[in-house]
């Protein structure tokens, strides 16, 4: 028997993921059918979603508030791929889901303004989404971590960590080798398998704390993946009892505002068709959930040079990865070269995450074309040529610097124009 | 699963761990001993030996140019414009020398910017002299001020006929307006330096951004761009499909950006290698077990400044009579840049953050 409301509590972390968020503000580069919609716009959009997260929060309007948040968030995370962090798309994920739960029938406003009956459980398998979708995550981040670089190099650690020799006591050990391992090792076995421990009972407690000293350690080795940790630290509490959060929500209960459910209410009060359509849903939604990470075996060539199939799979701070790409525009009746100034048209952050992806390069080229076509160059022809650095090897030639990019489309099949990974040194 | 296969689990992750760690073990007996790197002594040496130095003879230069342009200001001949041009060459080769250490102080105050944004605009400057008022304070006055400006007010071919007309005492105020505010900008970041900001900048060993070596390596490749783009590229006609600018070229009409391109470079080289002290960027990536990488970015610089000095002063000549050389010294560069920001970048754990700026 679980709770409806484990979920709300862990709304709180979006909460604060929220004040996180400005920096949004700032970076526009549509070419998707999602377009920013200016300051206005996008400030408005915004303040939608805090009004929906407030709302989730608050178990008030919840529903409809779980369908706002869910596609003011997707529709920002959409605008602009530079962007892109695992930790969004799996706010994305969990908003999605929680639109099919009744997660404001408990501890919630819903409730004290009788919009909703109040219900003190729910069917297992309920709770049971959200822990798998935190299990996914969790076991995915470890089987990408699976791979030659990250278990016998230690790769890319042995770059990071020497990076971080500022940090007090353990600093000098940033240099050894051994460290290197050690971190590239525990992270992969507590990504694998912190799930069936925090699953277990007797584990849970253990588990937990490893939770909350692997996510703070990587809050403080790492601190340019911001928010992520803490996102991770909040999530996991959905494996605890309900007993642990009925004690939590008891405290928080005093302000009056709230009313928690008798235990005599009634269970929930669904019809067994709508459960099942509810089941279907989630049925397909986790079926997609386990392929799409696994859909990079569809593609030749190496995951992470190319990075097909690499987005929404929970690759985490998996490689370092640098590039840098000269654009050149030909116009083949004159026989005119014309480079390409990136930053007249990218943000630094921009340039910086396009130089190594290549579907970023191919939309950029084609902005390119249209760019200089409408400036009255006729025909342009776009070439790239691009150096990446992967994992502290040395940087490679990455894209056919003979292919006119003007004239390759965007699919989702394999990019030939993408240059072999070459290991060896 | 019951409390036995638990264990089990437990036993596995724990040999699993041992076996690791005797892994890691057995693999540093093969490497060489690390025992780490000295990031102070090396910020240190940046400060003390490079830094500070730079900007002190900065204002050598600049006091000296000011009394040499003060002597051609009371008595514009061509003679004394003659001997005024070494001087302001000498300064600003050694503008060069503190050009790649735009962070700290010299970041707040945008030194670069007002001391060096080219071409400079003739217009506005015009507009600024027959109108006598002027804010040479503004982020938007940077085209109007610093090297750029005085080499348009000193040396362009207007320059002394100007200096004779009825607007003649404003021009005279405004070059020394121009010069009083590089000679306060390059004071006050010397004075930062040498008040607070030196132990700031030591004390600081990390290498996320903002960091001093996040941004010295930003500021490497920085350099590296400008280098490519408004120094030679822009000019060349590299974004303007072969179309020349020569007059885009840096000190157009002092006629020396080829001496500036190899001094620029020459300094940057010289930042790379800490003036080859053994405490430097280049030394950091050898203890960081990246040797070949370093003597690769070594002869790459060489190579490049080779090229570059092989084409004769000034640029905006040869980019007419030399094509091939300007070719050949703009694909090196080219070269050494996709080194620095991604090989050095990525061996180091340094974002490539810098942010945009018009010119220098």
């Amino acid at each position: 028997m679980m709770l409806g409301s484990l979920a709300r509590f862990w709304h709180k972390g979006w909460i604060t993921e929220l004040y996180v968020k400005p920096s949004f503000y700032f970076t526009y580069q549509g070419f998707e059918w999602v377009r920013p919609l200016g300051y206005t716009g996008m400030h408005l959009l915004f303040a939608g979603m805090a009004l929906a997260a407030l709302l989730i929060t608050l178990g008030l309007f919840y529903r409809l508030a779980c369908v706002l948040f869910f596609l003011t968030f997707t529709y920002v995370e959409l605008i602009d791929s530079t962007n892109y962090l695992n930790h969004y798309y799996f706010i994305s994920l969990i908003s999605f889901l929680l639109i099919w739960l009744p997660a404001n029938h408990y501890f919630a406003l819903d409730v004290t303004f009788k919009r909703q009956h109040p219900i003190n459980s729910v069917p297992r398998w309920m709770v049971g989404t959200i822990r798998l979708q935190v299990g996914l995550v969790y076991f995915f981040a470890g089987i990408a971590k699976l791979n030659g670089d990250w278990l016998l190099r230690a790769l890319p650690m042995k770059i990071w960590l020497p990076a971080k020799s500022h940090l007090l006591l353990v600093g000098p050990l940033m240099y050894e080798t051994w460290v290197a391992y050690l971190f590239s090792w525990f992270g992969a076995l507590y990504d694998l398998f912190i799930v069936f421990f925090l699953l277990h009972r007797k584990t849970r407690p253990a588990a937990y704390f490893l939770v909350l000293v692997f996510h703070l350690a990587t809050a403080l080795f790492f601190p340019s993946i911001g928010v992520f940790p803490y996102v991770m630290i909040l999530s996991s509490l959905v494996f605890f009892s309900s007993a642990f959060h009925q004690r939590f929500l008891a405290t928080i209960q005093r302000t009056g505002l709230f009313r928690i459910a008798k235990l005599n209410s009634p269970a929930l009060p669904f019809k067994p068709r709508a459960n099942q359509f509810l089941l279907t849903i989630i049925g397909i939604f986790f079926f997609l959930q386990v392929l799409i990470p696994f859909r990079f075996l569809l593609y030749p060539g190496s995951l992470f040079w190319h990075e097909e199939g690499f987005r929404f799979s929970w690759r985490v701070m998996l490689m370092e990865k640098s590039g840098n790409v000269f654009f050149y525009v030909k116009e083949p009746g004159t026989g005119k070269t014309y480079e390409v100034n990136n930053r007249e048209y990218l943000s630094p952050l921009q340039e910086k995450m396009m130089s190594t992806q290549p579907d970023m390069i191919l939309r950029f080229a084609h902005f390119l074309a249209e760019t200089y076509q409408q400036e009255g160059i006729k025909e342009p022809a776009v070439y790239a040529e691009c150096y990446v650095a992967l994992n502290g090897r040395r940087s490679r030639l990455f894209i056919d610097p003979t292919v006119n990019l003007a004239q390759q489309s965007l699919s989702w099949r394999h990019y030939s124009w993408v240059l072999p990974y070459q290991k060896s040194e | 699963m019951n409390l036995s296969g638990k264990k089990t689990w437990l036993g596995l992750i724990a040999a699993v761990m041992l076996f690791v760690i005797a892994c890691s073990e057995g693999d540093k007996t093969e490497a060489v001993p690390d025992n780490g790197f000295d990031k102070t002594a090396m910020l240190t040496n940046y400060a003390d030996n490079l830094i500070i130095p730079a900007y002190a003879g900065m204002e050598q230069k600049l006091a000296a140019l000011e009394s040499a342009v003060n002597t051609f200001l009371a008595t514009p001949t061509t003679e004394t414009q003659q001997a005024l041009k070494p001087i302001f060459k000498e300064a600003y080769l050694q503008f060069q020398r503190i050009s790649v250490y735009q962070l700290g102080p010299a970041e707040t105050l945008l030194l670069n910017n007002f001391l060096n944004t080219f071409p400079a605009d003739a217009a506005l400057i015009e507009n600024n002299i027959s109108n006598n008022t002027y804010n040479l304070e503004v982020n938007a006055a940077t085209k109007q001020q610093g090297f750029p400006a005085l080499d348009y007010l000193l040396f362009s071919d207007q320059a002394l006929q100007k200096l004779d007309q009825p607007t003649g005492p404003n021009r005279k105020k405004y070059v020394q307006d121009i010069l009083a505010r590089m000679k306060a900008l390059v004071n006050t970041v010397h004075a930062n330096w040498n008040n607070t900001y030196r132990a700031q900048f030591i004390a600081n060993t990390r290498a996320d951004v903002g960091s001093p070596i996040g941004f010295l390596v930003n500021q490497f490749a920085y350099e590296l761009d400008q280098l490519k783009g408004p120094r030679i590229g822009w000019p060349y006609g590299k974004q303007s499909g072969g179309t020349l600018f020569p007059e885009k070229s840096e000190a157009y009409y002092g006629g020396f950006s080829g001496s500036l391109a190899v001094e620029n470079l020459t300094s940057l080289k010289k930042a790379y290698t800490g003036n080859e002290s053994g405490k430097g960027i280049s030394d950091y990536l050898i203890a960081l077990k990246k040797e070949q990488l370093n003597t690769d970015v070594l002869r790459q610089f060489d190579l490049t400044i080779d090229k570059l000095k092989a084409i004769p002063d000034p640029l905006a000549a040869s980019f007419t009579s030399h094509k091939d050389l300007v070719d050949a010294a703009y694909r090196e560069v080219q070269n050494l840049l996709t080194l620095m920001k991604t090989d050095v970048a990525s061996a180091t754990g340094v974002r490539i953050t810098y942010q945009d700026s018009d010119g220098d």
